[in-house]
């Protein structure tokens, strides 16, 4: 072998083979996770909060949905409770427009008279929506629910909005499932007044208190914590009295997003390895 | 045939009528490997309506075009299967010994190298390109393209980052002899670098006008170029030197992008957007210029640049990839993919030119010793005969390589190589060897020339 040494270069012609590798030369350019922050636990926790609060949401509706349909629940004290929610909402939404003021492009009397014409809309559809899956087995609407549901799960936006009212579709479609889950759930109620009830707390739960969630990245994480203990806690209660079983499997589902997933996440970095050679960008 | 004469068939998605660089490759090493006495023919996919069946092209080189619908960018569906009695016919009928499959997007060529061990073809693969690892596209495509180089013979990189790049993404390490606890490179990977034909790139022979320089851009107009670089730096180069404007020659997604700077800071003077090149076209673009710039963010080789310093431009480019391996350091100023560093760099080489520090005539006589197309065949003909000369892998070691491709995708493929033999043995039963038609003779090189000249 020649006793020229070898340099990295393709315009001169050097005494060596072309499958020449230098014992030392070869990837020492190679970086390894240059550009890599490891996640640490709690914030993780912290950022499946909205995870557990949108599973609790749609346990809360169909625990709901149950006790409407054995009459175990009357539908005045759903409507109540649908419109005391939608008020403590909306002070929420107010305190949080005044500490952080958004962009909306309602005023108060335009969102008032919306809301109106939305409530009386949705009243006088109320019998159409009860018999509009009539011709369809109950079995079919349990199975299309769920995996209405399970879309709306996945599709959801769990983040929060950094600027701008602007929303993505995978959320519209999200809210869609729920929606649509709940138009096909109520029409298996017996009379108008638990459909109308019914949707119209689906409307809380499935479009109100999304866009309310966005908004909670400036609460401080104390409120955020308290506020998915009470959602996960009052679903579990409302599940338990109906079948202790779901109650197990709710809770089970709650502990593996909220603690193991992010655990599982944090144990995972060890085998990330991203490999990025000098001056390759990005 | 002259004794020691290979068969070469060719294989890529990538082919003559589309331009680039991994076409012109295929190209010029075919026809130098034909000059040297060589038997070449390529597979590609058709290109409907006209260019279909099998054409020939000079000098003396036969194409076959499967007809295989694209997907996109010219690239075919990967299937695995649908190839093989085009390719069984293809490769009895001609005599073929080497299979050489280029491009790690094309799946004909993948294809070809599944395939090719059920004739005893050896097969050699060229990655032109440079690839990431880290979206979910790269780790498909990276999946794919080291399953295809479990069970090849040679790889040729067309450079030493190219190698690095490659060896990563094809996993192409194996158990050291020396220590068995180490992986190391396996020795069946070579690099050869590309090349051009320097007469087709002859500088000015009138000395350009003194008053005014020329910046010249010839380049797809895409993020991985770095066109964002470009647009950013562009009017800064433009307010600091008043005798300096830009030639930009190319397409792509962002035109719009520079069309926007152009017209916020009223440089329709001094930014000229050319447009799409024909590679024909491009030295004439090239002459009007004094400096070349190049700000791709991944580039392999850089074939673009080099012909432009074989017309004698003075080369700015970013240090990414094989750039820097491809020209000795004072004839190009390198700079780091930021808007800082790239017009300090073009300010350095605008000096450069404006005293007269660089002659174009001279650079071309350096180029033109640094590269040539007679050479690249020759180490490539290297690469051939020790691939022929090497054991060729049997079923059992073809099957262990391939599990070891990982849990999940070593039994997928696993599969496929077994429902490929399957298949092969229908084939050889349903359409019987003797029965396809042999080619026993070839067009000799000459006679063919003067065949074509004669019908001009």
């Amino acid at each position: 072998m020649s006793h020229t040494t070898w340099k990295r270069v393709l315009w001169q012609r050097q005494p060596y083979p072309d499958n020449y590798i230098p014992p030392d030369s070869f990837l020492a350019s190679l970086r390894r996770n240059p550009s890599f922050t490891p996640y640490t636990y709690w914030p993780l926790v912290l950022s499946c909060c909205p995870i557990t609060q949108h599973l609790g949401t749609i346990f809360i509706f169909v625990a709901v949905f149950v006790r409407l349909q054995e009459r175990s629940l009357d539908a005045r004290l759903l409507l109540w409770i649908s419109v005391a929610c939608f008020l403590v909402g909306y002070l929420v939404w107010e305190v949080l427009d005044y500490s952080s003021p958004s962009r909306g492009p309602l005023t108060r009397s335009s969102l008032l008279k919306s809301s109106l014409l939305f409530f009386l809309t949705l009243m006088s559809l109320a019998p159409v929506l009860k018999t509009l899956t009539a011709a369809t087995s109950s079995d079919s609407i349990w199975a299309l629910s769920a995996c209405q549901f399970l879309m709306n799960t996945l599709l959801a936006d769990y983040g929060y909005a950094k600027s701008g009212p602007q929303r993505r579709l995978s959320s519209v479609l999200s809210m869609n499932a729920a929606i649509s889950s709940s138009v096909v759930l109520a029409s298996r109620l017996p009379d108008d007044l638990s459909v109308f009830s019914l949707v119209l707390f689906a409307v809380q739960l499935f479009a109100l208190f999304p866009m309310l969630r966005h908004r909670f990245g400036a609460v401080p994480p104390i409120l955020q914590v308290a506020l998915t203990v009470s959602i996960s806690a009052l679903s579990f209660a409302l599940t338990m009295s109906l079948s202790p079983f779901v109650a197990a499997l709710t809770s089970a589902i709650y502990v593996t997003v909220n603690v193991v997933a992010p655990g599982i996440l944090v144990w995972a970095q060890r085998y990330k390895k991203q490999a990025v050679p000098l001056y390759s960008f990005p | 045939m002259k004794d020691g004469a290979l068969s070469i068939a060719m294989v890529s998605d990538f082919f003559h009528p589309d331009v680039g660089g991994v076409e012109s490759h295929i190209f010029m090493l075919s026809s130098n490997l034909i000059r040297k006495g060589h038997k070449v023919i390529v597979i590609t996919h058709s290109h409907p309506p006209d260019r279909v069946g099998i054409r020939w092209l000079l000098p003396s080189l036969k194409v076959y075009h499967i007809p295989f619908p694209t997907i996109a960018s010219s690239a075919t569906l990967p299937n695995y299967f649908t190839f093989l009695p085009y390719f069984r016919t293809i490769i009895v009928r001609e005599h073929i010994n080497l299979i050489h499959a280029h491009a790690s997007l094309s799946s004909l060529g993948h294809e070809a190298i599944l395939h090719s061990h059920f004739f005893g073809v050896r097969t050699v693969f060229t990655d032109h390109s440079l690839f990431g690892f880290e979206d979910a596209a790269s780790i498909l495509t990276n999946k794919l393209l080291a399953a295809a180089l479990k069970n090849v013979d040679a790889v040729i990189c067309v450079s030493h980052t190219g190698r690095e790049n490659t060896v990563l993404r094809g996993q192409l390490f194996e158990a050291s002899e020396d220590n068995p606890s180490l992986s190391a490179v396996r020795p069946s990977v070579y690099t050869i670098p590309n090349s051009l034909v320097a007469e087709q790139f002859t500088p000015s022979p009138q000395p350009l006008p003194s008053d005014t320089i020329n910046i010249v851009v010839i380049s797809r107009l895409a993020y991985r170029k770095g066109i964002d670089l470009l647009v950013a730096t562009a009017p800064r180069v433009c307010a600091a030197f008043p005798n300096v404007k830009f030639i930009v020659g190319g397409d792509g997604p962002k035109l719009n992008d520079l069309l926007q700077v152009r017209e916020r800071h009223l440089l329709q003077e001094r930014i000229e957007l050319l447009g799409s090149i024909r590679h024909r076209d491009v030295r004439d673009v090239l002459i009007r210029g004094s400096i070349f710039l190049n700000t791709s963010l991944t580039e392999s080789f850089g074939i673009a640049i080099l012909e432009a310093a074989c017309t004698g431009l003075y080369i700015v480019s970013t240090r990414v990839g094989g750039v820097p391996e491809i020209l000795p350091e004072d004839m190009i100023s390198f700079t780091d993919p930021d808007e800082d560093d790239l017009f300090w760099a073009i300010s350095e080489a605008i000096q450069i030119i404006s005293e007269g520090k660089h002659n174009p005539q001279d650079a071309h006589e350096r180029v033109k010793g640094f590269y040539d197309w007679m050479q690249v065949a020759e180490r490539t003909e290297t690469v051939y005969r020790s691939v022929m000369q090497s054991k060729p892998i049997d079923l059992w070691a073809r099957i262990q390589r391939t599990m070891s491709l990982g849990p999940f995708a070593g039994p997928i493929y696993t599969a496929i190589l077994f429902v490929d033999c399957l298949f092969f043995m229908v084939l050889e039963w349903l359409m019987p060897r003797e029965d396809v038609d042999h080619v026993h003779v070839h067009w000799e090189p000459e006679v063919f020339g003067k065949l074509v000249a004669s019908m001009n």
